[in-house]
């Protein structure tokens, strides 16, 4: 949590594109092309958590597999401690994927069942080897230890645990190779609400125990705000807004973000009662023929003719707040 | 540096899943009777023919069509064989012809089903066309045309070479009622083990934990290797069960019309198709084979039954 | 007020390899004429099996043991399954979670939205399509007349909740069970249902129960809420008596460890040790003992009962299955 250490960016991703290509019609003949991301830039400070925010389809779980090389990205690049993951070789990127790292959404299916939790976390010792043969157990209990299980549950199984105890272990795992940067991939959603918390924390006390920089990708904005540093908000393909959590939070200047914002329900009713809440009207887009100009200008209460026409760029507002929306001078003057 | 107890599992059992699988098989009981009958039918049919208490083929006309007694436990049948040691030998023959066959499709399908879930694409397309042209062909036609085409040319070649060489290799024409049988019936049997395996793959390679194996670093072989096919095992596990009972069943079946293991080597088929002349008069001639032919398919589905439910473990959650 | 529903020590169980799955354990509440009760609890907590005992809604494999449901005064758990379905047709309206998957994909709009009066009502199709168009148009889909010829993929996931809404409200029930009906919409669409629903709730005057897993989406919303936990209801009261001082542990450890847009941001969250029990192995005593910091001895061998608070609640009771008194240890506001 280290909100000054923002000299040297670990993880510079710029202009960012994929499009999945997809059949459509009824018998498959008609090709289409998912925008599923269009042109995202950011950077991500060493030691830093950027918060990932959006709606189902706005590509932020592309963005993490992309950035990871696990989604070939159309084209953009992706720059690790300086080096393009996009141009390496397939060798040489499956050396780096040492340093970075990645903890999925449902810790269901990403344990392979037929192997016991000790293979599972001693898997990325052996492939990148961490450490000599004979200390791989002591480093194995060693992580469970660090993600708050009890060592002896190396030989058994991932069926024999709960989902929280499972995203444990996936935590674990992809600690075991020592790395640098972790992408996570709504690690709590698939988690019961009593459980959330646990792996919050978890994810906070490994962050500062190892010097982790993260990429959070999630849905739920008051998570989001609690583990970030900075945040990115996310609409059909393009970075809509992207600020310090105090700033996005506090002073939320894209439309969409209010209207984001304003959607989340708070667990006070008294405050429920007054709050005037911004509806968005419509649904989002759809990907594969988005709108022309700014992808949110059909739900947007401000849209001028301009919003159709050209694509906002992201515009630096003071503080590193940075805003793509053509009328945001007019909306502040009017919202004032 | 957690805020939690260490948190355990409920139970204190610990169990690898093929011994989880194990002791569900065992608690389902239906499952244990079939296996217990299938381990019988392969000892039956290893050991049999050594422990029978007349030869198979040797005929006592005096005592035909008897019915069963101490001396002939099955009785007899119309050439006064005893129907027992013709039932032990028949299981061998289901064995043999099962146990080929099977072999056969899997080969065949795991090549094919594997290369089409692997490598997709056009190669995969041409393989799932293969089997679905090769599944709309009606076998028993597949099977006749192959005994009726087949047979004649390649046993009048062996009584040739025979008159030539006098090599004794060439006299007996028996086996090729086998291979004739197990060769046409693992045609028609391997789009299932291929079509089986081809989902399997599919199915694995999408899979989270492949995606996190992959962000890990894992080489593809080692994906492969401890990724994929452990957990392909058990559905093809299901299917050799399931096709071993078939393929017997089906031996049995082209026995019985004539296009399959010839008489004098017993098959339950052929046995059938002799009982079926004469049962009015002399039932347990068809009862003996008949009844045991059941059992075997029974036995056969029981244990994958079983074996499909102790390997699909977690159907609860 | 009068009471439109009453629920009476109901228990419903699944028939599972082993033996049984205590899916709920004892569960008596009610609901007045109009009124709108939350029921909020995690995964395998009871709540979406008690709310479908009460209309007797199913899988094969579930069975009610114990306890009474009345609706309007009539008994539901003795009635015969044609009555039954005659009442799930006209007094209680249903709304699921999941839109995507609730619609047959090969019928129009129109005739799934009026499969159930042409049934129950033996009403002319034609009649009973104009119908349709007017709860459409209630639920705010705009140009309705045309939509009732389209088919489901043609929606959006927010505009086939929509159509999930006005099938359930064209009997006119008296009674609505939403079951998580916005958990697979994004928050956007969510905020638009919710004020949808509260806007036909004044307009309709009906009675709704909302399940959700989620206690701060409930506090704009309802009168009342449930709390419900390993198959019990642990905790029942008015809005401002949960959110501002709840009375069971789990509630308030629930409250705390909800990360909201207000809270101190980076710190450590205050978080609820352990796991839901497991329902296969239920523990003994109070199903929340082996996580509550508060327990007691008799926590792990009785089970507390469900009990109004004395001097808590004002005119509708608080009631807490807790054998601490919790008063005065809550949530600090």
């Amino acid at each position: 949590m280290n909100t000054h250490a923002q000299q040297k960016p670990l993880v510079v991703v710029e202009n960012l594109v994929k499009h999945f290509p997809i059949k459509i019609g009824a018998f498959g003949t008609e090709s289409a092309v998912v925008h599923a991301i269009d042109g995202v830039s950011f950077e991500i400070y060493q030691g830093e958590t950027l918060g990932l925010v959006g709606e189902s389809g706005c590509g932020k779980s592309t963005t993490g597999f992309a950035l990871l090389q696990l989604h070939k990205a159309t084209s953009g690049s992706v720059k690790f401690d300086g080096v393009d993951l996009s141009k390496l070789p397939a060798k040489d990127l499956r050396a780096m994927r040492k340093r970075v790292q990645i903890v999925f959404q449902d810790p269901y299916s990403t344990l392979n069942p037929r192997m016991t939790i000790g293979e599972a976390l001693s898997e990325p010792m052996r492939v990148h080897k961490i450490c000599p043969e004979k200390e791989t157990q002591q480093r194995v209990a060693q992580l469970i230890r660090d993600v708050g299980l009890n060592p002896n549950v190396a030989n058994r199984y991932p069926h024999e645990f709960s989902g929280g105890q499972r995203q444990r272990i996936c935590i674990a795992r992809a600690l075991a190779s020592n790395p640098e940067f972790i992408v996570c991939d709504e690690p709590i959603s698939a988690l019961d609400v009593s459980i959330q918390a646990q792996i919050i924390n978890l994810l906070m006390d490994i962050q500062e125990k190892y010097n982790l920089t993260y990429l959070f990708i999630a849905h739920d904005l008051a998570v989001v705000r609690h583990i970030s540093d900075r945040v990115a908000v996310m609409y059909l393909g393009k970075i809509m807004e992207i600020a310090t959590k105090d700033e996005l939070f506090g002073r939320p200047l894209h439309p969409y973000t209010k209207a984001l914002l304003s959607a989340v329900p708070e667990a006070d009713p008294d405050l429920e009662r007054t709050r005037k809440r911004i509806i968005l009207q419509g649904d989002v887009s759809n990907a594969i023929d988005p709108p022309a100009g700014c992808r949110f200008h059909p739900r947007c209460v401000y849209a001028a003719e301009i919003c159709s026409q050209s694509i906002p760029e992201l515009e630096d507002h003071g503080k590193g707040h940075r805003v793509a929306c053509h009328r945001l001078a007019e909306i502040e003057k009017e919202t004032a | 540096m957690t805020d939690q107890a260490l948190l355990l599992p409920q139970e204190e059992k610990q169990f690898s899943l093929a011994k989880d699988a194990f002791i569900r098989l065992v608690a389902n009981r239906l499952a244990i009777v079939g296996m217990v009958l299938v381990v019988f039918l392969f000892f039956v049919a290893i050991f049999g023919p050594y422990l029978t208490p007349y030869d198979f083929l040797s005929q006592d006309l005096m005592s035909r069509n008897q019915a069963p007694s101490w001396l002939h436990w099955f009785g007899t049948d119309d050439l006064g064989r005893d129907i027992m040691s013709r039932v032990i030998y028949g299981s061998r023959t289901a064995v043999i012809v099962g146990f080929s066959t099977v072999s056969f499709s899997l080969v065949i399908g795991i090549f094919l089903g594997a290369l089409g879930g692997y490598f997709g694409g056009k190669i995969d397309a041409f393989i799932v066309w293969l089997i679905d042209i090769t599944m709309s062909i009606p076998s028993l036609l597949l099977v006749i045309v192959i005994n009726v085409s087949l047979k004649p040319p390649l046993v009048n070649w062996m009584d040739a070479q025979y008159v030539a060489t006098g090599n004794q290799i060439y006299r007996n024409t028996i086996w090729v009622d086998f291979v004739l049988v197990f060769g046409s019936l693992a045609l028609i049997k391997w789009p299932k083990a291929a079509r089986i395996i081809r989902g399997q793959i599919l199915s694995i390679r999408n899979k989270n934990y492949v995606v996190a194996a992959e962000a890990l670093g894992v080489p593809t072989s080692r994906i492969v290797r401890r990724y994929v096919i452990p957990n392909a095992i058990g559905p093809i596990i299901v299917y050799i069960s399931a096709a071993l009972g078939e393929a017997m069943v089906l031996e049995s079946s082209f026995s019985f019309l004539g296009v399959g293991v010839r008489p004098p080597i017993p098959s339950w088929g052929n046995m059938i198709s002799d009982g079926l002349r004469i049962w009015q008069m002399y039932p347990h001639v068809l009862a003996a084979p008949a009844a045991v032919l059941a059992i075997v398919t029974i036995a056969f589905s029981f244990l994958g039954d079983g074996l499909n439910d102790a390997l699909n473990p977690r159907q609860w959650k | 007020m009068t009471k439109l529903l009453e629920v009476n020590n109901l228990h419903t169980r699944f028939k599972v390899r082993n033996g049984y799955l205590h899916a709920v354990n004892g569960v008596s509440f009610s609901l007045d004429k109009g009124e709108m009760l939350g029921v909020v609890g995690e995964s395998g907590c009871g709540k979406s099996v008690s709310m479908m005992s009460l209309i007797r809604l199913l899988p094969p494999a579930a069975q009610i043991t114990e306890g009474e449901v009345f609706i309007d005064g009539e008994d539901i758990t003795n009635a015969s399954v044609s009555r039954v379905n005659a009442i799930r047709g006209s007094k209680v309206g249903m709304i699921f979670q999941d839109p995507m998957t609730s619609l047959n994909p090969f019928m129009k709009i129109g005739d799934q939205i009026i499969e159930g009066i042409v049934y129950h009502k033996k009403i002319a199709r034609a009649d009973a399509l104009s119908q349709a168009a007017k709860y459409l148009k209630m639920v705010g889909i705009s140009n309705a007349e045309h939509r009732l010829g389209e088919y489901p993929h043609q929606l959006s996931g927010g505009m086939r909740q929509r159509v999930m809404i006005a099938m359930a409200l064209l009997n006119e029930p008296s009674l609505v069970i939403a079951d998580e009906p916005t958990t697979a919409l994004d928050v956007t669409i969510q905020a638009q249902i919710v004020e949808l629903v509260k806007g036909l709730r004044e307009k309709l005057n009906m009675s709704i129960i909302w399940i959700t897993h989620d206690l701060s989406l409930l506090a704009g919303m309802v009168d009342r809420i449930m709390v419900m936990y390993g198959g019990y209801i642990v905790e029942e009261a008015v809005i401002d008596d949960i959110y501002k001082s709840p009375l069971h542990p789990y509630t308030i450890g629930l409250l705390k460890s909800i990360p909201s847009l207000k809270t101190e941001a980076g710190s450590r969250l205050p978080s609820i040790p352990g796991a839901p029990p497991n329902l296969f192995t239920p523990p003994t005593g109070c199903p929340f003992s082996p996580r509550c910091t508060y327990k007691v001895d008799r926590c792990q061998s009785e089970v507390p009962a469900l009990a109004a608070v004395p001097g808590a609640g004002g005119d509708r009771p608080h009631r807490v299955a807790c054998w601490v008194d919790m008063r005065g240890r809550g949530v600090e506001q």
